[in-house]
């Protein structure tokens, strides 16, 4: 392609480019909006101020000084890694057992568990509550992720991705005399790495903001998770704006951060390419 | 493609299975689960130590500082004691929590003690009896309080919780501006509503600032008025919404107010706080507790002052709106120390007067305790308030305060009734939208 | 004989193999969702609260209180209105974003994506914040608006019926485009470039070629995206609840925000009446997802 080419390429794209830059502006937007209120006065928030401020320091003082800020975020990453590790796991074996060893009646099974994906969480909340309580696992780690280690979707996504996955290379492995678990843990894994991280980064990031039903079975403020501690900040008869945005700043940065590490994975697991 | 056809199958078979579950009994599937939370563990929330109490409670430039300062207090007495503070965001916190466990019958995941809302605790106490534990044989005594506040606490003559805050309704206003108008604080005290509007007009014309500003999805409003009148929304348990004169009246000035510019209806509770920020008031009328909020301004020192509400007779009008308790659940096991601490501090003991000083002075908390409020610190003139001596006065307004019916349905009536502003304004007649809340209360009050 | 004995055998073992790799995923959903949901479905037919709870007479009374609850149903009219107006909105948004993204000669393709998906990273309290101080009364959307001469005077833009509904919409396209649009990015990347070349010399315009080949190739990511932003809207909850509370006059209320409030936010619970509108939620969810499972199944 020739440089005259290339750049009556670009002039044609113009227009797209100022869409898109209209897009992004308005996506970042309020983002930025965050971050330059966690430098400025609850005062100067309230009333629209949008430059950056000089209060930085004094609101990253106040919160810390206000709430565990630290503790929360350790319990957020604490419970939002346990989450993941243990959902990714049983939800890549069930879509790797679903679609590899598919027959009539597993496909059955599979479209009961999606109906799951149609149910409403306040539906579910008291009988979840009694369930966890009766076995003594309130204010454990466990009764926040318990509920939500196996998603419908999950499943489906490795299920989905698992089309793409050699099944040749499953048999040779058989007649090498690796068992099934084998072949789980030492060629499905490897394979279908994007496709792990793309469910990575969903499950952190559902783990991450999850609110109602962590305030349900959390009591403990040991057990504060970074959204509990926003929406104490958020409310009460008097709010400090620029505090509050300080710690909105630490509980949206970690999600970013790794989209921002995982973007290319993600892009590619999502569909379910296989490298 | 099959997936669909599965799909409402299961539905069915759902169905089915949920009548074969029922045949069981489904008292057998609870029994284990209260039999478990008697030694489960309980203690992750309250504590193992003896010497500790748990209490969650939320607001954390309020009602926390003031349960800090109870506990300091008390430890003095008893050096050994600790009082663990679980903050929660908002006081939903607490009736979800309360709801679940009551719903599955565990208390093991309460504190020893919560902070509940007073609108709230009656409904509480009628619905889950075993939640609570009644403080009747706590050393209080309870003539020292106000009976106002004590109505809500108290059921069936029992005493169930210790009132900390005081929800005593101020009306504050910028002196500067009125009498850039050429008014005085006391040409806006025991004025009629009619005569407060001419003010009102009189001010948003000449500074360009309401009068008055509320948040219209809460409605704190016409209940606040109401209660001025010596009225309720409420008799003999029922809603009374489109027959009531008095409502009728309120609601017809309050949307002459926002039509005449003196009244700003915020859509929301944040809106409302951030306009009293931003300075777009004169005045600013509730619960004692909006003082911090109104003290944000730090330019606007000294030019505040408060007295009572208007009404719509021009007596001096006085309300409560949005006050709490203290109430021991029934997760509580070391219920003597609890009582004990509680009676000291909060209740009116030697620790009280020490405890309600500096919940005022660190979180502006205002006692409804009778003999706390003598303290020097009450007499003292605020700066901010233009050295007047705000508390002594809130206190002696909160004893005026007159007794309305309370219901359950507190809360369902206050939204109808903020819809009820909202369709007038945009053009309902009043009598149809007090009669459109009446049929949804109505509703909401069924079984 | 024996060969053919030991060959199914090995089929055998496989297939149970299969069913223990599927079977901790499979429980857990029976334990954590169909077990309570059939609990909210036999509580759905109780009336009263707390110790007052009693079984319902008649046994279906809440399934026909639901009828007569004009806060119910416009709750449901609400949740419908959002449905049939950002769904289609936001996904075709989100196709069209996937689409232009998807141009090789494209530059800083990856940072656009990025900033296009960052919103749905963003914690639901701040989201909620922004939004209502954006649309306030003297907010920035109002400043700009009357400078430009659109509006004559403020407008209380989450006030009024219609501008609030419109509000909560905005927020959703913005908060969830990108997201959607990552799922789209993919499967495009996935359709080889000869398929379009081909189109190309069949002499197929960029239009055709969207609707005849990207479109199909594309289907079962738009059936999933479907799918889940039906389930998602349906469900919806914080929105209404962080941005509007539901109002003014319950004139934005969803249905989950609703059944919240009977079963949490306003005092003691009505948890059958509660249980029996989830359900009803439960059933409208399963009859759409299958209406959109048929509709974009090409196969059969």
């Amino acid at each position: 392609m020739t440089k005259k080419n290339s750049s009556a390429i670009q002039r044609r794209l113009i227009p797209t480019y100022i869409f898109l830059i209209i897009v992004s502006f308005i996506s970042v937007f309020p983002l930025y909006w965050m971050v330059s209120a966690a430098t400025n006065r609850s005062v100067d928030v309230a009333r629209g101020k949008i430059t950056f401020g000089t209060y930085m320091v004094t609101n990253f003082q106040n919160l810390t000084a206000q709430t565990d800020l630290w503790g929360a975020l350790g319990n957020s990453f604490l419970y939002a890694l346990v989450q993941t590790l243990v959902s990714l796991l049983v939800c890549s074996l069930a879509g790797f057992g679903f679609e590899l060893y598919h027959d009539k009646w597993k496909d059955k099974v599979f479209s009961i568990l999606l109906l799951a994906m149609m149910i409403p969480q306040v539906a579910t909340m008291i009988p979840l509550f009694k369930m966890i309580s009766s076995v003594g696992l309130l204010n454990t780690v466990w009764a926040f992720i318990l509920p939500s280690i196996s998603t419908p979707f999950l499943i489906m996504m490795f299920r989905q991705n698992s089309r793409n996955f050699p099944v040749d290379i499953m048999e040779a492995a058989r007649l090498d005399g690796l068992s099934e678990f084998q072949i789980y843990f030492r060629m499905y894994m490897p394979v279908m790495k994007s496709t792990y991280a793309a469910a990575a980064v969903i499950t952190f990031m559902n783990a991450w903001n999850s609110y109602l039903w962590p305030k349900v079975v959390m009591a403990d403020t040991r057990a504060q998770t970074m959204p509990m501690l926003i929406a104490n900040l958020a409310s009460g008869y008097t709010v400090d704006y620029g505090v509050l945005m300080m710690g909105v700043l630490f509980c949206s940065v970690p999600t970013m951060i790794i989209f921002f590490v995982l973007q290319k994975q993600f892009a590619e697991g999502i569909t379910g390419s296989v490298k | 493609m099959k997936k669909k056809l599965v799909s409402l199958l299961l539905v069915g078979v759902l169905a089915m299975s949920a009548f074969i579950a029922c045949g069981k009994t489904d008292d057998s599937a609870e029994a284990p689960a209260d039999a478990e939370s008697e030694d489960s563990a309980a203690a992750m929330y309250t504590s193992d130590d003896e010497n500790t109490l748990t209490v969650a409670a939320w607001d954390a430039n309020f009602n926390i500082p003031a349960l800090k300062a109870a506990g300091e207090a008390f430890k003095k007495e008893n050096p050994d004691f600790n009082l663990e503070i679980i903050e929660q965001s908002q006081s939903e916190d607490i009736e979800n929590a309360v709801t679940t466990a009551a719903e599955a019958k565990d208390y093991s995941n309460l504190p020893d003690i919560v902070l509940f809302q007073d609108h709230y605790f009656q409904q509480y106490v009628t619905n889950y009896p075993d939640a609570w534990q009644d403080v009747d044989d706590a050393d209080i005594d309870w003539s020292d309080f106000g009976e106002e506040k004590l109505s809500f606490s108290t059921i069936d003559g029992t005493h169930y919780g210790l009132p900390v805050d005081n929800g005593t309704v101020i009306f504050a206003y910028r002196v500067d501006l009125l009498d850039e108008c050429g008014y005085t604080l006391d040409d806006v005290t025991g004025i009629t509503w009619d005569k407060f509007i001419e003010i009102g007009e009189q001010v948003y014309n000449k500074t360009g600032k309401y009068l008055l500003s509320m948040d219209g999805s809460g409605n704190d409003l016409p209940y606040m008025m109401l209660q001025a009148e010596g009225q309720s929304q409420f008799k003999d348990g029922k809603a009374v919404l489109a027959d009531n004169d008095t409502l009728v009246q309120i609601l017809e000035v309050i949307e002459e107010m926002q039509q005449k510019n003196v009244l700003l209806l915020e859509n929301d509770w944040d809106g409302y706080t951030n306009d009293i920020q931003k300075d777009m008031v004169a005045g600013v009328m509730n619960g004692n507790w909006i003082i911090p909020t109104i003290e944000q301004v730090t330019e606007n020192s000294g030019k505040w002052e408060i007295t009572s509400m208007p009404t719509l007779s021009g007596e001096e009008g006085y309300a409560s709106n949005g006050g709490s308790s203290l109430y021991i659940t029934a997760n509580c096991k070391k219920t003597d120390l609890a009582k004990e601490f509680l009676a000291y501090t909060f209740g009116g003991g030697e620790g009280s007067i020490e405890t309600y000083d500096n919940a005022l002075r660190d979180g502006g908390v205002i006692t409804t305790c009778i003999s706390a409020g003598q303290s020097d610190v009450y007499q003292e003139g605020v700066a901010y308030f233009n050295d007047q001596a705000i508390y002594a006065k809130i206190v002696e307004m909160g004893s005026h305060v007159k007794v309305v019916e309370q219901s359950d349905y507190h809360y369902t009536v206050r939204e109808n009734i903020s819809a009820a502003i909202t369709n007038i304004h945009n053009g309902t007649p009043v009598a149809d939208a007090l009669q459109q809340a009446q049929e949804e209360v109505d509703f909401a009050m069924e079984d | 004989m024996s060969k053919q004995r030991n060959g199914l055998n090995i089929q055998g073992k496989q297939q149970r193999a299969g069913w223990v790799f599927l079977a901790p995923a499979a429980i857990m959903i029976a334990i954590f969702s169909f077990y309570p949901i059939i609990q909210a479905f036999i509580t759905s037919f109780t009336t009263g609260t707390g110790v007052n709870q009693k079984v319902a007479d008649p046994l279906i009374y809440n399934y026909t209180r639901m009828f007569t609850d004009k806060t119910f149903l416009r709750s449901v009219g609400n949740t419908f209105l959002y449905l049939a107006i950002e769904v289609p909105v936001m996904l075709v948004l989100a196709i069209l974003l996937a689409q232009l993204l998807n141009n090789k000669d494209l530059k800083f393709r990856g940072l656009f994506r990025t900033m296009v998906f960052l919103p749905c990273a963003t914690a639901l309290v701040s989201y909620a914040l922004i939004f209502k101080s954006l649309f306030a009364q003297d907010g920035l959307i109002n400043t700009i608006f009357v400078n430009l001469g659109i509006l004559e005077n403020n407008y209380n833009f989450l006030g009024n019926t219609a501008s609030a509904r419109v509000i909560i919409i905005i927020a959703l396209i913005w908060r969830w485009t990108g997201y959607n649009m990552v799922f789209y990015l993919a499967g495009l990347q996935n359709i080889e470039y000869s398929v379009y070349e081909a189109a190309k010399i069949d002499g197929a315009n960029g239009w055709k070629t969207f609707w005849k080949i990207t479109v199909p190739l594309l289907m079962p990511t738009i059936v999933m995206t479907v799918i889940m932003s039906i389930n998602g809207t349906l469900q919806l909850f914080d929105e209404s609840m962080n941005l509007t509370q539901g109002g003014p006059a319950f004139s934005t209320i969803t249905m989950s925000h609703y059944i919240y409030n009977v079963a949490f936010g306003r005092g003691v619970g009505k948890f059958g009446y509660a249980s029996a509108m989830s359900f009803f939620i439960f059933i409208l969810v399963a009859i759409l997802s299958a209406i959109s499972m048929k509709v974009g199944d090409t196969r059969d």
